[in-house]
């Protein structure tokens, strides 16, 4: 199935979108977790924080469905 | 059409009351826009955008009749203007902002400037049936 | 002067003596605002001898090239003094609405001295300003105080405030603005008190002038409609900062019980989504900004009353939820209230009832010390009590008062181990002993430990947690970028977060200014202020430099007991190589005292000779030292 990951800063570069500035189109097989489909593409998942989708917070092991935009959000330091 | 205020969308940033200013005065001033921002703190914590609906009442009431209906919107022309005060008080729900270094109340003209800054929905712009 | 308020404001707190001189064009573009400000009017103005807390210490406000500009997002206001906390010099920054306002007054920078006669306030309306009496102002808790004098003086005044814990001189004290935000760090609300200035309130209704307003506008313009799109917005207008802190767990560098552990097991009980979902009332921005992190929430706690605040963010919630161990986000959120309103950093603040939660578990303190009051790990009614006793500096309280450095002096008993704090000021909310580069960080850092002018977890992550190898560069490229932006005075998180690059500051202050400025520029004016701030240290409490870069025994030594990170430390073989490696890079001598050659460089010889009279000035490096200091992270190749 296909699904589509965002993300900026230093992510992006890891992600090498190419649907947008931002957008990568990834195809995976099955239903895998988020932390197996970063795998597959080779990014270390510490440099995630988090997933957003649909408007939710998501873990790593979330598995995204078909057509499902995901953004990977970059850990920070603040507050 | 007009502007349509959701008050619990507001997060008090008043990028709409810099672009106010900027946009009609060249300036980097935020009190003379003619929206203001009205927080409500700390209880029960909230903000509460406060501009002009383009009801009218003003141009009624203005005197010299300084204020013309264009379009959909009540336009105050500075030329014409005598500034006595006069559209301020008669503003039923005081939107009408004065400023000391600006010879005319502040009125919202409905450029939607401030719509296209604002990122959280608080301010957007509706067809007037809406 | 274009991009300036035009104003700089002197006051004689003593004499009550107001004097107003045009802010000072060569050190507007030498220094740039905020921190630069502070770091050069210190190093010129207070005797190296005088106490923090004295008459001859500065206490400093001042905005930056950028506060109050169209460029996202100048909302910042720095202040400035010599610490109480670490005798160096302090820089603390907080956003909301004061700084714009400051510059909307007309005004860059005040400078005050000596200590008002009677508790006062100042008061600024435009071109009116005034040392007012503060009357029953005095001793009222920050929140409440910044209510009532909105009633009093108008709802468009911007308002700063001290509690009883800056009356008090607890040296954690912060100041307090726009109902939550904070200049927490440093001590800077314990000098405000000692100056006896409780308050100050600003009106402003002038325009700032601007070079090229169109160019400056139609920049950010553009900025603001690419960045609307951003991945990073939404999550961040959702969670603002308090979501890392599943992540900072997963990593295995939470501080949890006074940094024994570095996993909360309960975390998900304090993490973000329960803030957003049990506790929000709204969400909440800085000036001109369109990102919205600040969360304003409604702690409630049956038996207590329902307390309003900002936050708590991320620090907070590490420092007070993971070291105080507590288990409840509204307990977590009440106490960042307690602290907010009685006016202590709840980053130090937080980390010194852990650190007495540590000594109470060890026996160290006992119930006869607290009032018959105990003082357990995430135990809500124990951690209120206790910091009303530091506050008031009743009993023990009153050595607490002192944070964990000055406490663990006192306490004694092998104390100073676990105080996690460096040259007296507290670690932010991140555990170094599976992050070399972040213990450099906090130990290098010129006003103390703290994450802003060097965070590196996502360095340490890229390079390697376990190896400390090409750490130095990177912490020193680190310290000049990201203290740059509290020079400009502008929030970070632009940049951080949403991609809006350095050069397109950089290209919005030329707008602004008119000036033909480069980043270059500006990375050695933030050089500058980094190594003026050292030789200013090297005076105050006397060389080597080295000296002072010390790392707490248990970030050196105590492997983590458990989770993700278990068995990790540092080590203090890594500790020394990687302070060798720092002071090279820096080009320092390796007694981290700085050199004839590198403060020449940037402009500053006057502090050499003044390190030489004090026969701490650096040995000349053989070979000279590096042209360019610090390296930006180079990530591995995939």
């Amino acid at each position: 199935m296909v699904i589509y990951l965002r993300s900026g800063g230093k992510l992006r570069d890891r992600l090498k979108p190419d649907v947008d500035i931002y957008t990568r189109k990834v195809e995976v097989e099955g239903t895998p977790t988020l932390k197996e489909i970063l795998e597959q593409l080779g990014i270390p998942d510490g440099l995630v924080a988090f997933a957003f989708a649909d408007g939710k917070v998501r873990r790593l092991n979330y598995r995204p469905a078909e057509g499902d935009v995901v953004t990977l959000q970059p850990p920070v330091s603040g507050g | 059409m007009r502007i349509k205020i959701k008050k619990e969308s507001c997060t008090g940033c008043r990028l709409c009351e810099q672009i106010c200013t900027i946009w009609h005065y060249k300036e980097i001033n935020p009190k003379k826009a003619a929206i203001a921002i009205e927080p409500h703190f700390p209880e029960p914590g909230i903000f509460e955008p406060k501009l002009c609906v383009q009801c009218g009442i003003c141009a009624k009431e203005c005197p010299v009749d300084a204020i013309h209906l264009e379009g959909e919107a009540y336009v105050l022309h500075a030329d014409e203007c005598t500034n006595c005060g006069i559209c301020v008080e008669a503003c039923p729900i005081d939107v009408l902002y004065t400023h000391a270094d600006v010879p005319t109340p502040l009125k919202c003209d409905l450029c939607l400037k401030c719509t296209e800054v604002c990122n959280t929905g608080a301010l957007t712009v509706v067809r007037r049936s809406d | 002067m274009d991009g300036f308020g035009g104003t700089t404001l002197r006051i004689n707190l003593s004499t009550e003596e107001i004097e107003r001189t045009p802010t000072d064009p060569e050190l507007a573009r030498n220094w740039l605002g905020a921190r630069g400000f502070v770091s050069k009017i210190l190093y010129d103005e207070v005797p190296r001898d005088a106490d923090p807390m004295g008459p001859d210490n500065r206490f400093i406000v001042t905005t930056g090239v950028l506060t109050g500009s169209f460029c996202p997002v100048g909302s910042k206001v720095g202040f400035g003094c010599i610490s109480p906390a670490t005798n160096g010099h302090a820089d603390s920054s907080m956003g909301g609405h004061l700084g714009p306002e400051l510059r909307y007054a007309g005004y860059d920078l005040i400078v005050m001295e000596g200590i008002a006669a009677r508790p006062s306030y100042l008061y600024i309306d435009d071109d009116t300003v005034e040392l007012r009496p503060a009357g029953d102002y005095w001793g009222m808790g920050s929140l409440e105080l910044e209510e009532r004098m909105k009633k009093d003086l108008g709802e468009d005044f911007q308002i700063a405030t001290i509690g009883p814990s800056g009356e008090n001189g607890i040296v954690f004290s912060c100041i307090t603005h726009d109902f939550g935000r904070q200049a927490g760090r440093c001590g800077v609300g314990a000098v405000m008190g000692s100056k006896k200035l409780k308050a100050i309130a600003v009106r402003g209704t002038k325009s700032l002038p601007a070079h090229d307003l169109e160019s400056h506008w139609n920049l950010t313009y553009d900025i603001l409609q690419r960045t609307k799109t951003h991945p990073n917005m939404a999550p961040w207008q959702k969670y603002g900062t308090a979501f890392f802190v599943g992540w900072s767990n997963e990593r295995g560098c939470f501080p949890t019980k006074n940094f024994q552990e570095t996993y909360h097991k309960d975390w998900e009980k304090i993490d973000g989504e329960r803030l957003v979902e049990d506790c929000l009332v709204s969400d909440k921005a800085c000036f001109g900004c369109w990102m919205n992190c600040g969360k304003y929430t409604r702690a409630r706690i049956p038996g207590k009353p329902d307390t309003y605040q900002e936050g708590p963010e991320y620090e907070t919630i590490a420092l007070v939820g993971g070291s105080c161990a507590f288990t409840d986000i509204n307990h977590v959120a009440y106490a960042n209230y307690l602290l907010d309103n009685i006016g202590m950093d709840t980053m130090s603040g937080g980390s010194t009832v852990a650190f007495a939660m540590e000594c109470y578990q060890r026996g160290i303190i006992t119930k006869d010390d607290l009032e018959g009051h105990e003082l357990r790990w995430g135990n809500i009614d124990d951690f209120e009590h206790f910091v009303g006793m530091i506050a008031e500096r009743r009993g023990v309280g009153d050595t607490f008062a002192l944070g964990t450095k000055g406490a663990a002096e006192i306490l004694g008993q092998g104390t100073i181990a676990f105080a996690s704090q460096a040259k007296g000021m507290e670690f932010s909310g991140y555990d170094t002993r599976w992050y070399p580069a972040q213990l450099l960080s906090y130990c290098t850092c010129d006003i103390g430990a703290h994450h802003s002018k060097s965070w590196t977890i996502t360095t340490d992550i890229e390079l390697g947690r376990d190896t400390i190898e090409g750490k130095a560069p990177v912490v020193i490229y680190l310290q000049h970028i990201r203290p740059l932006f509290d020079t400009w005075s502008c929030c970070r998180l632009f940049w951080g977060e949403l991609d809006v690059t350095p050069e397109e500051h950089v290209e919005s202050i030329r707008y602004l200014t008119g000036w033909d400025i480069t980043l270059d520029e500006c990375m050695r004016v933030s050089e500058r202020v980094w190594n003026l701030n050292r030789a200013h240290y090297i005076e105050r409490n006397g060389g080597p430099g080295r000296r002072f870069d010390v790392a707490p025994a248990r970030h050196l030594d105590e492997p983590i007991p458990d989770g993700p990170a278990e068995g990790k430390v540092v080590g203090r073989e890594n500790f020394e190589a990687m302070l060798d490696d720092y002071y090279a890079n820096r080009g320092w001598d390796r007694n981290g005292n700085p050199t004839r050659e590198v403060l020449e460089d940037l402009g500053i010889g006057y502090a050499a000779d003044n390190l030489e009279k004090l026969g701490h000035l650096g040995e000349p490096i053989p070979g000279g030292i590096p042209k360019v200091r610090g390296q930006k992270l180079k990530p591995k190749a995939m």
